[in-house]
């Protein structure tokens, strides 16, 4: 009895790993001749929202270039793995991909902390990664001020980000008090934080209340206290759509009433639903105009095949996508060390602007932003908006 | 001054959430000597059967209340049948306890990741935004309607322990477990008893939570700070789980708005630290075998 106990363990055990690793290959018989890619983000935690539509978006263009053929003649195979929001995960993650699923190339993942985490192991395998929404600088470039051999991104970084919030605060909105509260424990908050203050004081603005939280954090009111009693004319709130929902319920409840802003952190459709009325007339740095009638055929396409709204983060995914897709057919063949080659000069036509791969920095070059406003519960498109950063 | 007044308030608010977590701590420690680690997952449960209960079965918010409540009592004697009678009746270590504990709290953080989903969950609005405004202080409805039903949930706990017969035998239970068993006490019906109103707790901590803030599978990680405020207290203590979630509230909230919000948790931790070192026991706990 005991035995026949533990037999069954280790076929429960067996069948647990075995879907656990087919989880999220394209099933079917898959043709001698592929070219496998792979993917990496967070499919359960707190970006899962973000992390769940990359990879749809990324299976669906999948599918559609298959249908179309192909890639040099060969089907594509996706695999993706769930990184749980953890770099720790993500890295392993990575080995899993380039080891035993042997793929050229990884797109993915959406945070920055995970894409700086995998760098080592690209460098040790020679795979290239495209990361979606990692917008800190040094995703793409090293401590000691080199490019990273193997990581890229579409998206804009920090920098720019939170420069280009300060700069439409000031010069836009005529604002000259601007307070800021930010997650200590988060190298993008920070990011966009010091940014904003350098951009903001630079132009002759005053940052008249600088407050910290730490992720993990749902009660904001003493910091917010201590923000009202400043008087600041924006807020600015660096940090994810989750904190941003219970923060500015909390500033409404406090009975402040200065208009907030965020950065791409912000852009869910859960914010507008969370949060409701308290994030109504605030600003966001976003990476492109939903209502841009570029993006219309793919959000339709999406929204028809999974039933629910396209996440940013679709968008940058459908970017990545495209331009692994542009360096493969340049470098002519699958081979991980050939696309990384081809994607430094890389350029696409993307659905979040043209992207120019830059050599130096691996970034996409002269991005403009999109500034959002939320009225009646929408993301509402304002301007493009850029600012020079050095 | 109006900034410390709604400071004070602010950390009265916080403090009682972390009171109705911390006394469900405290009421099973009390009989069972061990930290339920899995009262966070109860909670969490407590929060969702809420938000079902608001959202989705749109049912008004006293039947909802009283779902939580009474769902999250069943559950945390279901699994007080499941993970603890067998090792209470090998007489297991307490060790063995807690890691059961913490295996019951991550199967209930995965099973609603596998079930609901791991995303966020907003609560309709029960109550409404506007706050009340007193002078230039502003007290949010539901921190009212949050206090008044810590209280009253506290006060209902308070009157059974201290003045019906089940709470005298749960007070000579966590005297002594061993010799109110001799004298005839029926601990197995204690400990039901004791698992049933810490889960009454729980859930009713978890729909206010939820209303509060917001429903994620992983709320159970908040309970780490009301377990430190039980332990503050005194584990095994119920006023002293109160009286140590309060202070906390306070101390965080305090040193938040006027010594650093950057160092919030360093400082605030860094006090309790300093106050567990001079009375080990906590501020109510009374000195007695080693906690586990």
């Amino acid at each position: 009895m005991k035995r026949r106990i533990s037999l069954l363990l280790v076929l429960i055990m067996i069948l647990s790993m075995l879907s656990g690793c087919a989880s999220g290959t394209a099933g079917g018989e898959a043709p001698a001749e592929v070219v496998k890619i792979g993917w990496i983000g967070s499919l359960t935690g707190d970006q899962a929202v973000w992390g769940t539509c990359e990879f749809n978006t990324v299976q669906m263009l999948v599918d559609e270039a298959n249908d179309n053929g192909g890639w040099l003649g060969k089907q594509i195979e996706l695999v993706g793995y769930d990184t749980k929001g953890d770099s720790l995960e993500a890295v392993n993650a990575v080995k899993r991909l380039v080891g035993q699923d042997k793929v050229v190339a990884i797109v993915g993942p959406n945070a920055s902390g995970q894409a700086i985490a995998i760098s080592q192991v690209l460098e040790e395998s020679g795979v290239p990664d495209i990361a979606t929404v990692a917008t800190n600088p040094k995703v793409t470039i090293d401590e000691n001020g080199n490019t990273k051999p193997y990581n890229f991104r579409v998206c804009f970084i920090d920098p720019y980000q939170g420069a280009v919030a300060a700069g439409y605060a000031f010069e836009e909105l005529g604002f000259t008090k601007a307070a800021i509260l930010y997650d200590v424990a988060d190298e993008y908050s920070q990011g966009l934080t010091q940014f904003f203050e350098e951009t903001f004081v630079e132009l002759g603005g005053e940052i008249v209340a600088k407050e910290a939280f730490k992720f993990g954090d749902v009660d904001f009111r003493p910091q917010l206290s201590k923000i009202k009693e400043t008087n600041p004319e924006i807020i600015f709130m660096p940090y994810f759509f989750k904190e941003v929902a219970l923060s500015s319920t909390q500033a409404r409840e406090l009975g402040m009433d200065a208009v907030l802003m965020g950065g791409d952190g912000w852009t869910s459709e859960q914010l507008l639903e969370m949060a409701g009325s308290s994030v109504e007339g605030s600003y966001v740095v976003n990476h492109l105009d939903f209502e841009d009638p570029d993006v219309q055929e793919f959000k339709n396409a999406y929204t028809e095949k999974y039933g629910s709204a396209v996440e940013l983060n679709g968008y940058l995914a459908y970017d990545a996508f495209k331009l692994l897709e542009e360096a493969v057919l340049k470098a002519g063949e699958a081979d991980s060390k050939l696309i990384a080659k081809a994607l430094e000069s890389a350029e696409v036509q993307g659905i979040t602007g043209y992207i120019r791969i830059n050599k130096d920095t691996h970034n996409p070059e002269g991005k403009e932003a999109a500034i959002l406003k939320i009225v009646d519960n929408k993301y509402k498109f304002q301007m493009k908006y850029s600012v020079d950063v050095e | 001054m109006t900034t410390f007044l709604q400071q004070l308030i602010n950390g009265i608010s916080i403090g009682s959430v972390y009171a109705l977590m911390a006394v469900g701590y405290s009421l099973v420690y009390s009989i069972m000597n061990f930290s339920n680690f899995a009262h966070g997952g109860v909670i969490m449960i407590g929060a969702y059967l809420g938000f079902f209960a608001l959202a989705i079965w749109q049912l008004p918010f006293p039947i909802a209340f009283f779902i939580a409540a009474v769902g999250s009592g069943i559950l945390a004697i279901v699994l007080e049948r499941i993970a603890y009678n067998p090792l209470r009746k090998r007489n297991a270590p307490f060790l063995y306890f807690i890691i059961s504990a913490m295996g019951a709290s991550i199967f209930l953080e995965n099973i609603v990741i596998a079930t609901i989903g791991p995303n966020f969950k907003t609560y309709p609005q029960v109550f409404q935004k506007t706050p009340y405004e007193i002078g230039a202080l502003a007290i949010g409805r539901l921190d009212v309607v949050m206090f008044i039903i810590s209280a009253v949930s506290l006060l209902i706990l308070l009157i059974i322990i201290e003045k019906t017969k089940v709470g005298m035998a749960i007070k000579a239970t966590a005297y002594n477990f061993k010799a109110s068993s001799l004298m005839g006490v029926n601990t197995d019906y204690i400990i039901f008893i004791v698992f049933g109103l810490g889960g009454a707790l729980a859930g009713i901590a978890g729909i206010l939570f939820g209303m509060k803030y917001t429903v994620y599978p992983q709320i159970g990680v908040i309970t780490i700070k009301a377990f430190i405020a039980a332990v503050f207290g005194g584990l095994g203590s119920l006023s002293g789980a109160v009286i140590g979630a309060i202070s906390l509230g306070i101390i965080e909230t305090m040193t938040a708005g006027y010594i650093s919000s950057q160092l919030r948790d360093l400082i605030a931790f860094a006090l309790l630290i300093f106050i567990l070192v001079v009375r080990p026991m906590g501020i109510m706990g009374k000195m007695n075998e080693d906690k586990a």
